[in-house]
Parts: structure tokens; sequence; C-alpha cells
């Protein structure tokens, strides 16, 4: 097989080759794979790649896939603009 | 300034476990906001042309579409229930404040309570070349063809056997595309029997034991290499097989959709069976955090009638706390919501959803009898093959030859247990019976049964047909179920096939069963060579007698 031609996360183009090194070089972590590789960060964030590259590194590292977790997800879920962000709520009640 | 609104239940997610949630919520009296993320409700049922199995209670022998079009029914006839289209959830912090994009504004929610229903999104798989355009996911050919009916390619590989890729590969060919094969890495069909024998009669070959190893194209796909797998799923050499087509369709599972839960740092942990990172969660559905429930495939992947069950189970719950009254009434309603679960997960085939929850802790104490069950008929060659072997066939006959000669009887083809019912219920005759539980394999009573053909129709496996025998001197009719158009005309000659989907004979039609009641499930009486009764179970309309 050949490692370069299997996208694992399709957002970003990463391929098994880059995540495959990326274990070998001591990144066990999907967190750790996603900060070195980008693979997880694009539009889909991680929905494709995270098991595939938790199951790689279970197999890799022989830590069974129940030790292994996946990358922290943090809000916004989707873009949003800054005014948003910036204009401040106040509570319903609170007028 | 934006200001926070108190919300008393915010559902997250308009799929059949999102409404349901919301609907059993809202029955008593709690105000429910409905937050959906596309434009419209309806989750996966959208694209469900399928009639479902499951119990008649939850709908089954109904297709997926119609399921919905009641459920958004009463959700809109429900003056409680307060439906937010086009809505995004953003994000979910640890106060609790929920946020949700309409209409590109971020309005900020503040609920007492909170029902995730996001459902679940489809695995990928890694092999070479695997980005080449016309590989597609298996739910977004159905959304494809059967919301938007665009045709995604004229000849497609099924890359799984699960469900979903029996369901989508038979939509395929309703739509006039070709399926090149299933391919099936282990080394048995994954969904139901009657799924995987419907295609067979189709002429579509399963592949169990067999993975893809590469796409092959330059701009687009052109053709997929794949090869066969021993029993430690490596590769064996030498098999290696290119098949041609102009898509790949992957169906190889999904994975909960549990991206909000993490966010609000929810306890999940990995259990393969569920379909992978699952929350943690007790049997009323409630989470690790309090007041945040989950329902459906985002608390493990199953079918959409425990979905929907699910949804009632955590919309009961939220009601059963904030509510002030009918307290006892939304308990017994739990315990009975609870108990239709079981009886759907006491089969076989909910061994591996059992499997699951027992290692989140739960249903233990809960006595599934595991003797029960076990498989009642040898099925292996039926579920490596898709065909039932002679023994199988042999169990559902009558044990009698003479038998036949009282007139048309109807002979089931269902040999698996797994929870589904529609045969049994729409019999007016009781001729189908399968003692109590829901999971049992249908047997036809054959003094009983009049041949009326009702069952035919309402099989959402298509595995009811009627026969008879002595239709004359040299020929028998079999009744069997048509999903497909053109529709013949009586009198027209047609292709029969059998359960493998080798040409047999030519037949006659000479009746055709396609009104309302139906519902486009026809009932077509093909009159055939005497010799075949035994062995036709499909037929086939040319296209050019139609013009
Ligand atoms: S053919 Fe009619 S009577 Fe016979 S089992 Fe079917 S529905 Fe019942
Ligand atoms: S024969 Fe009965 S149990 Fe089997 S698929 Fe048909 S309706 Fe369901």
């Amino acid at each position: 097989m050949d490692e370069n031609k299997v996208i694992i996360c399709r957002c970003e183009d990463v391929t098994l080759k880059e995540i495959r090194d990326a274990i070998r070089e001591g990144f066990t972590t999907v967190e750790e794979i996603k900060r070195v590789t980008r693979s997880g960060m694009g539009p889909c964030q991680g929905k494709t790649c995270g098991l595939l590259i938790a199951k790689e590194i279970s197999q890799m590292t022989g830590k069974p896939m129940e030790e292994i977790e996946l990358q922290s997800i943090r809000p916004p879920y989707g873009g949003i603009t800054f005014e948003e962000v910036t204009k401040g709520t106040v509570m319903e009640n609170d007028k | 300034m934006s200001k926070i609104q108190n919300l008393e239940l915010l559902v997250v997610g308009g799929g059949p476990a999102g409404l349901s949630a919301a609907l059993a919520a809202a029955n008593y009296g709690i105000k429910v906001s409905l937050s959906e993320e596309r434009e419209f409700l309806g989750g996966q049922l959208i694209k469900q042309t399928h009639r479902f199995f499951g119990s008649e209670k939850e709908y089954a022998g109904t297709r997926g579409i119609d399921i919905l079009k009641k459920l958004i029914d009463e959700v809109n006839k429900n003056n409680n229930i307060e439906v937010l289209l086009s809505s995004r959830v953003l994000g979910i912090y640890e106060d609790n404040i929920v946020t949700i994009l309409n209409d590109h504004k971020m309005k900020k929610y503040y609920p007492q309570s909170i029902i995730f229903a996001t459902g679940a999104s489809e695995k990928f798989l890694a092999f070479e070349n695997n980005d080449l355009p016309g590989i597609f996911g298996a739910g977004a050919v159905q959304t494809l063809m059967n919301v938007y009916g665009v045709l995604p390619a004229t000849n497609v590989l099924m890359i799984g056997s699960g469900n979903i890729g029996l369901i989508v590969s038979y939509q395929l060919l309703q739509a006039g595309v070709k399926v090149a094969a299933i391919v099936e890495a282990a080394p048995k069909i994954g969904g139901y029997s009657v799924h995987a024998s419907k295609l067979r009669r189709l002429g579509v070959p399963i592949l169990t034991s067999h993975t893809i190893k590469k796409a092959i194209g330059k701009e687009k796909v052109e053709g997929a290499v794949i090869c066969e797998l021993d029993s430690n799923w490596n590769e064996v050499k030498g098999t290696e097989q290119l098949i041609k087509c102009d898509a790949i369709c992957l169906s190889v599972g999904l994975t909960p959709l549990v991206d909000l839960l993490k966010q609000r740092k929810v306890k999940t942990t990995y259990v393969s069976e569920l379909g992978g990172y699952v929350p943690l969660r007790d049997e009323n559905m409630e989470t690790s955090i309090k007041n945040l429930f989950v329902a459906g495939d985002v608390s493990g992947i199953e079918e959409a009638t425990a979905a929907m069950i699910e949804g009632q189970i955590a919309g009961l719950s939220v009601a059963k706390r904030i509510g002030k009254n009918s307290k006892d009434e939304i308990e017994e309603r739990i315990e009975e919501a609870k108990n239709e679960l079981e009886l759907l997960r006491s089969g076989p085939v909910g061994k591996k959803i059992r499997k699951g929850l027992s290692k989140l802790g739960l249903n233990h104490g809960k006595n599934y009898n595991e003797k029960f069950s076990e498989e009642a008929l040898d099925i292996s060659h039926l579920m490596k093959t898709g065909v039932p072997s002679e023994e199988n066939l042999k169990n559902k006959l009558p044990s009698e030859e003479k038998v036949f000669d009282k007139g048309p009887i109807a002979i089931s083809e269902c040999f698996q247990r797994f929870p589904c019912d529609p045969c049994v219920k729409s019999c007016l005759f009781n001729a189908i019976s399968e003692n109590a539980n829901i999971n049992n394999i249908p047997y036809v009573d054959f003094e009983k049964c009049t041949g009326c053909g009702i069952c035919v129709s309402k099989c959402p496996g298509l595995a009811m047909f009627v026969i008879h025998k002595n239709f004359s001197e040299t020929t028998s009719v079999v009744i069997m179920p048509y999903e497909f158009l053109p529709r013949p005309h009586k009198g027209e000659i047609v292709k029969v096939f059998d359960r493998e989907g080798k040409y047999l004979c030519d037949g006659k039609v000479i009746r055709i069963l396609d009104g309302k009641f139906q519902d486009k499930t026809a009932a077509v009486s093909i009159e055939i060579p005497k010799e075949y009764y035994l062995q036709a179970r499909n037929f086939k309309v040319e296209e050019g007698n139609h013009g």
C-alpha cells in the first residue's frame, strides 16, 4: 500500500504517511497529531479523520482504543462574525 | 445588546429521536424549543423511502418518509413546541448557556434542560486513492437520490453490507443505477438477511470476506481493486480483482456525533459495539451532566425505531423532572418505553447493542434471555451469501406436498430472528404467528391462510410470497412483491428469476395489485411453468415492452 496515496484527513489533505510519521516521532494522542499535522482542523472538525487516527495510534502503540481520547472540541462549532462575539449579552430578566 | 433567553427544554436535532423527544415532553406541558441545523425537519428519515422494520406500535411497515410526515404534523400542531429551523447550535458552555446561529445572528439561550439528539456521522475508510472524485458516503448517495432526485453515477461498487449498504444498494437499483457488487470485509453480511436476499434475487453479488484495496482512475473513479480476506482479516495472495465502476459508495458504519457533548465535557468512552465514542448515560438517557440528556444515534448507533423510543424516554424524563403533576403517569410511560426497547433488543441482532450497553454499565440485572436470543435456525449460509439454504427453505415450506393442493398459500422466506412484525399484524386471518415475541421467526399456518396476498405488500423485507401450485394442469402462479418502475401490464410476458438472480423461465403477468393499500409495493401474480413454483422469486420487466 502506498501510504502517500491514502488520505486520512480530507479537509486538510493529510495522508496516512504523515500520520504514521508523527506517531513514530512520538506524538501518540489525537490532540498532538492534530497540532503537528493540522488533521481535524478543517471544516468537518475531525469527524472524518478522528476515529481513523485513533485506530492508527492504537495499532502502532498497542494501546487499546478505550484509552485513546479524541481531540478536544471547543465552541463555536461553525463560523460566526466578530461583531456577534463582541456585542455582549445580558440576561433576559435583567433588562 | 442581545439578551439571553430562558428556555424550559432545548432539543438539539430534528431527526426521529429529537422529534419524539420534543413531542413526549410537550405532551406533558413542557415548553420545548427544537433546534434543527437544516432548513427542514426530519434528519435521516427524509431519505428513507423504504418500509421500516420493528414493531407496529412504532410504525413498522410504514415508509420512513411517511413516519416523518406524521411526526412533523404532530410537532406543528403542538403549541408547546417552537421549531427553530436553519439553526445551528454553535456552542454549549460550562454555565449551560447555549449559542445558536440563526439568520447570521448568534442567539443565546439558557435552557433548564437539554436533549442532544444530534445523530451520527459516517465513518470513512483508508485505502489508496480514497480521495478520487466518485467516492461517496452512502448517506450522501441517498441524499442525492432520494431528496434531490440526482443520480450519483451509473455503476456503483458498494463497500459494506450493513443495513444502510444493503438499503442504499436496493434504492440505487430502483433509481436505475447498476450495482456492480457489495463488498463486505467480515465473513458474514452485516444487515438483515431479508435485505440481502432481495438484492441477490436482483442479481447483485455480495462478496463477504472481501475488501477494497484501492480505487483506480485518473480524474475520477474508473474502477476498484478488491481482494479476499482470510479468517485473520489478512489479504489472500493472488485474489486481487478489478471491478469496473464509476462510483464507490462507502457504507462502513456510523459513529455518534458527540462534538457538542464534548464541548460541555460530558464523559464519553469508546465502545466499538455502539459505533465509537459514546456518552456515558443512565437508563433515563441522562448524561454525566445533570439535566443534559441524549437520545438516538448520538448515544450509540442503532435503528431509527430505537432512536424514537429513546427520544420518548428522554422527553418523558425531562417532563417528570420539570413537571408539577402527572408524575406517576409519566413514570408509567417511561417504564412502558423501556420495556419496548428491551424487547427490540432481545433477539440475536440485538446482541451487539446489549454488549455495548453493558460496557456502559447499563441493563445490568435485567434478564435478557440469552438462550432465547440464539438463532433458531442455522442461517450461516444465508448470512454468508444472502441465499437461504435448502434446509432453511424446508423449514418454512409445508411438510407435506399435498398442502399445496388446497389452493394458494403464503410462504414466508424470513429466517432470521430480528425485531419485526408487520407480517403478523397485517394478516386478517391470524395466519402468521411468531409466538408473542417480536424477535421470533414468523411461520405461516397453512390451514388458516387464504392466500389473499395482503402480507406480500406489507412485509418490509419483501419476504412474503403466495404460491398457487395448481393454477392449471401445467402452470403455477406466484404472487411476488414488486417495487420497480415501469410496472408490468396485465398479460405481459416477463423474465422470471430465482433466489440468486438466475434466469429461470418466462412468466405471464395475470394480476397486479397496486393500489393505495399496497403503497408502492405492488403484489404481482405471475404464471409460470409448474416445475418452477418453488424457485421463482423475482421478475424483471423488459424496458422495450413499454413504449
Ligand atoms: S396470504 Fe393473506 S391469509 Fe395468507 S398469510 Fe398472507 S395475509 Fe394472511
Ligand atoms: S416476514 Fe414478517 S418478520 Fe420477516 S421481514 Fe417480513 S414482516 Fe418482517
